[in-house]
């Protein structure tokens, strides 16, 4: 196969996952920290309607951040998603297949599913799965969604998230994230390594402390006033944006022990209440998408 | 004779859950076998797992239970006959509900009719069709889950099943899924499906579609191939129970691949390197011939070999990637060192109504320099220990690899050049972590641990957070455990200190409000000390420990074990009885009487006086053996007093009208036993006379 980039990685997961009856869908168009942030997942996993999604996910965690320097960690990666909803019973099978597709000849790789259960406080959700080892490094996160919201899940969800830079160093044998390329010849690090050495400074040296706990309060007030109107979605956009400046609190080290509970108790509050809500407008609206007709 | 065969196919089961699964299948399996009136033995029910199979085999069983008698109780007789004796309505039915005659009544001496009804054994094919599924479904895991459409709780989704008699297909049907007589090989390397026939060919296919069912085999052929791969860099597998016991569930076809990492990185401190690869990577390190890591290690592999070397990259790829991490928090964190990170722990909170680190490291200060006190020790450098105790918790390692703190604060303490007792007390503070983890492997990081300790659970008492039940989310109990478990200790670390004391200190660093804890601070503690004591190697017994406690322990753990032993030595003695009854007639005649002050002109019995002398003398030795720790001694010298004793209570009335001699009876009595009671409340142990007779 010629040289894995990582929009080769992107387009052939896109369209393998198309194939076996995925709907392509975009990035959420705000800072999220993972994939599952995406309403696409932690709102759709809930209720009876079936469900099959792919996606890219930029995802934003400032403490990762490690200014360009090191050839692993990065503030900001990309994830590729995708929720299957109910979980068929041959998922397994069909993550293998995804593998051979990205070019993979299973017989010479040491392939191992070893447990790692998953579970967010701040959005009241925790499912059961495995890491999923490529030749010992862990390439994707699977887990069988078993709560969101603080809610009870059925039917259940599989989630496959895909660590693409991970996957794509290694497809390549670089031993640098910044040496990938990304694609049509352009390399990761000079389209990405500015970037990941701006954001470190900021969440690391520069942020506004004083300024993000009022923007918490603020978008916490705005999120309570779209719930309490029944907007759910909108009330759900500003609990992302509340989960974002606390974690950029947090990176700036600004959050106390004591703090810190507190405001994951103030977002989770906010994501349980989204949760349920969605759920009760899915169904005013009949669960439109229980007739969905598959071509 | 038949042979039942099954298999499970699920998806990956977490490795660490195999061992308690198979033990629970072993125990409902043999039950089953039993129920068939089989003795189970250990060839009779055969259990496999791998990552993704359960699988096992019930040899000779019979081809059906045998058949069993059961009485039954019908009607009362005065219901089930009419006057002229003959057989009423309520009789016939029964009779008939049954299929029985009249010939089957039993003669019975109660007032109901009964028979004797035979109930033929079923086909073992139907009971197992039966039974199999319940065995099944209801083991219990640890954590279950849903999946698909939610039905179903297990431990991962099932795929299929196998179900075979003697060979042949024995339906069955579980969490939605028929039973069939396939089952595929080794997921990526030879997935086609098998027919089964039996467990023998179950075992021998599998083995050819690159899946090796034998857990242990796994084991072996691993553990050899370990030997060899270290072997060829001269270097042997760091011994490891617990990598090896995850290794051998973590693969169906078994196999290790060596990598090796950068040789820059066995700069990092071994505990770092040993860390990552074992709780983080699941790798075993080799070591060289001298004992110290190589940069090679070893990792599992679901694959006999690794012919293209891919395995081998990726190992190290990862493992480079975490030392590249590890480094980096490494050289950062040198750049201060741990005397000049104590004050910012106080910007890392301990728990809100008890202050910031640095608030609790000021108090660990405080109870260790007055624990040096108390045990007259040089509190120089137990109190520099205390002080730099908790300064790596700003360390970004230790932010990084959680459970290693206070061994991160030892080795930078030791890089800095702090003397030995300095660096290993910080090091070892945490322990004992368990019932079976080490101590601290000096006397200074006994009483920095303890120090710890006490200012945690005094803090959390006070403000009111004790464990209840099964909650115990500051892990309190094991605080406490690792308390008691370091005062037990005698050898050179042993800090001679009771809890009493303890708790004073500890009460006095966080002020006196906390005063108020005292009393659930010492019920918590002796809980922790008989619990400790009963599963202890010593072998206590509950009311040896419990009537040892009552005559004290908060003064001294390792005088309590003295006295326990004491009494666990003499209580199997012929003479124990004399003890026992002695003491628990003093104990009940002079309940509430305290005064051992016998006025002599008082006593005009013969026995009172014989026995006030005996004791003037015998109190005293046994005092002075107690004093000296000479229990059993002074248990033996105790009990040859007891024949003066049975002639006081048979000849001396003490319950007598006249109240200064009544007085001055119990004032006798308590003189007499009452050096006993310091050792153990001996009426509290209970014994079964029948092994006393001779």
């Amino acid at each position: 196969m010629s040289r894995v980039t990582f929009q080769s990685l992107i387009l052939r997961l896109q369209s393998f996952w198309a194939e076996r009856g995925c709907m392509i869908e975009t990035p959420m168009d705000l800072e999220v920290g993972a994939g599952t942030m995406h309403p696409a997942t932690y709102l759709r996993v809930l209720g009876p309607e079936p469900w099959n999604v792919a996606y890219v996910q930029p995802s934003r965690r400032p403490a990762d951040g490690r200014y360009g320097e090191n050839p692993f960690r990065l503030g900001k990666h990309y994830q590729f998603q995708v929720i299957l909803k109910p979980s068929p019973l041959e998922v397994q099978e069909m993550y293998l297949d995804s593998l051979r597709a990205i070019g993979l000849d299973l017989t010479k790789h040491d392939i191992r599913f070893e447990e790692d259960n998953w579970e967010s406080p701040t959005l009241g959700a925790w499912g059961v799965g495995w890491q999923i080892l490529l030749d010992g490094m862990e390439i994707t996160q699977f887990t069988y969604f078993q709560q969101a919201g603080g809610i009870d899940l059925a039917p259940i969800s599989a989630e496959i998230t895909y660590g693409l830079e991970r996957l794509t160093m290694f497809l390549a044998r670089e031993s640098s994230v910044f040496d990938i390329e990304w694609g049509a010849g352009f390399g990761y690090g000079p389209v990405r390594q500015q970037d990941e050495f701006e954001f470190s400074k900021y969440y690391f040296e520069t942020a506004d402390v004083d300024m993000h706990w009022k923007l918490l309060d603020i978008y916490e007030g705005e999120a309570r006033r779209c719930l309490d109107a029944k907007l759910v979605l909108p009330g759900y956009e500003w609990t992302l944006k509340c989960s974002h400046v606390f974690n950029t609190l947090d990176a700036r080290g600004a959050v106390s022990v004591t703090e810190r509970v507190g405001v994951i108790k103030r977002v989770r509050d906010l994501a349980v209440r989204c949760a349920g809500q969605f759920l009760q407008s899915r169904e005013a609206l009949g669960f439109p998408l229980m007739d969905r007709k598959i071509s | 004779m038949a042979e039942y065969f099954f298999e499970l196919l699920v998806e990956e089961i977490p490795a660490w859950m195999h061992d308690a699964a198979k033990s629970a299948l072993q125990e409902k399996l043999g039950k089953l076998v039993e129920s068939l009136s089989v003795p189970a033995d250990s060839s009779s029910v055969c259990i496999n797992t791998t990552p993704r199979r359960i699988a096992f085999m019930l040899a000779k069983l019979p081809l059906r239970e045998e058949d069993r008698e059961q009485e039954v109780k019908g009607p009362p007789k005065k219901s089930a006959y009419a006057a002229d004796g003959a057989p009423a309505p309520a009789l016939i039915g029964f009779l008939k509900k049954n299929g029985a005659a009249v010939e089957d009544i039993l003669d019975s001496t109660d007032e109901y009719v009964r028979i004797r009804r035979k109930i033929a054994g079923r086909e073992t094919a139907d009971m197992l069709q039966e039974r199999i599924p319940e065995v099944i479904q209801s083991l219990r895991w640890p954590k279950m889950m849903r999946w698909g459409a939610g039905e179903h709780l297990y431990i991962r989704p099932i795929h299929s099943i196998i179900s075979l008699l003697d060979g042949a297909h024995l339906p069955i049907e579980m969490f939605g899924i028929k039973s069939g007589t396939t089952t595929p090989g080794h997921r990526t390397l030879a997935p086609a499906p098998l027919e089964i026939s039996s467990y023998n060919d179950y075992v021998t296919r599998l083995e050819l579609a690159r899946v090796v069912v034998d857990a242990t085999r796994r084991r072996h052929v691993m553990a050899e191939r370990a030997r060899v791969l270290a072997a060829e860099v001269r270097g042997t597998p760091s011994i490891d129970a617990a990598i090896w016991s995850q290794w051998q569930y973590l693969s169906e076809y078994p196999g290790v691949v060596r990598a090796e990492f950068r040789p820059e990185y066995l700069a990092l401190p071994e505990e770092v390197l040993v860390t990552v690869m074992r709780v983080h990577q699941k790798q075993l390190p080799i070591r060289g011939a001298d004992g110290k890591l190589t940069n090679y290690f070893l990792a599992v592999l679901d694959n006999d070999g690794d012919p293209e070397g891919n395995a081998a990259y990726g190992n190290s790829f990862v493992t480079n990637a975490r030392f590249a991490d590890a480094r980096f928090f490494y050289e950062t964190d040198r750049r201060k060192t741990l005397a000049e990170r104590v004050e910012s722990l106080s910007h890392l909170q301990f728990q809100e109504k008890l202050g910031n680190y640095l608030d609790k490291t000021r108090r660990i200060e405080r109870i260790a320099t007055a624990i040096c006190a108390a045990i007259k020790l040089d509190p120089a450098e137990t109190g520099e220990a205390a002080r730099l105790s908790k300064a790596d918790l700003g360390t970004e390692m230790v932010k990084e690899f959680t459970d290693l703190q206070g061994r991160i604060g030892g080795i930078y303490a030791r890089e800095e050049g702090k003397p030995d007792a300095v660096w290993q007390a910080i090091y070892d503070h945490y322990q004992p972590m368990n019932l079976d983890d080490a101590l601290p492997r000096g006397l200074a990081g006994a009483v920095v641990s303890l120090a710890d300790r006490m200012d945690t659970l005094t803090g959390f008492f006070a403000i009111g957070f004790k464990p209840t039940g099964s909650k115990d989310p500051f892990a309190l109990r094991r605080a406490a455990q690792g308390v008691v478990q370091l005062l037990l200790n005698r050898d050179k670390r042993e800090v001679k200190i009771g809890i009493d004391t303890l708790l004073a200190l500890a009460i006095a660093a966080h002020g006196a409000s906390a005063s108020a804890a005292k009393d659930d601070l010492l019920a918590f503690f002796a809980e922790r000390v008989r619990t400790i004591l009963e599963a202890s190697a010593w072998g206590f017994a509950y009311d040896e420990i419990a009537a040892a406690m009552e005559s004290g322990w908060a003064s001294s753990l390792t005088d309590l074990v003295d006295r326990i032993d004491a009494l666990k030595g003499v209580r199997g003695d012929a003479n124990f009885l004399s003890i026992l009854d002695s003491a628990k007639r003093i104990a009940n005649i002079t309940a509430g009487h305290d005064s051992t002050q016998v006025e002599p002109a008082l006593l005009t019995e013969p026995a009172e006086k014989r026995l006030n002398e005996l004791a003037a003398t015998v109190s005293d030795q046994i005092d002075d053996m107690i004093a000296e720790r000479h229990y059993r001694m002074a248990l033996e010298s105790f009990a040859a007093m007891a024949p003066e004793l049975e002639t006081f209570f048979k000849d001396v009335m003490v319950n007598v009208g006249d109240e200064a001699v009544k007085t001055n009876r119990m004032s006798l009595l308590r003189k007499a036993g009452g050096a006993v009671m310091k050792i153990a409340d001996v009426t509290k142990i209970v014994v079964d006379r029948r092994d006393y007779r001779s």
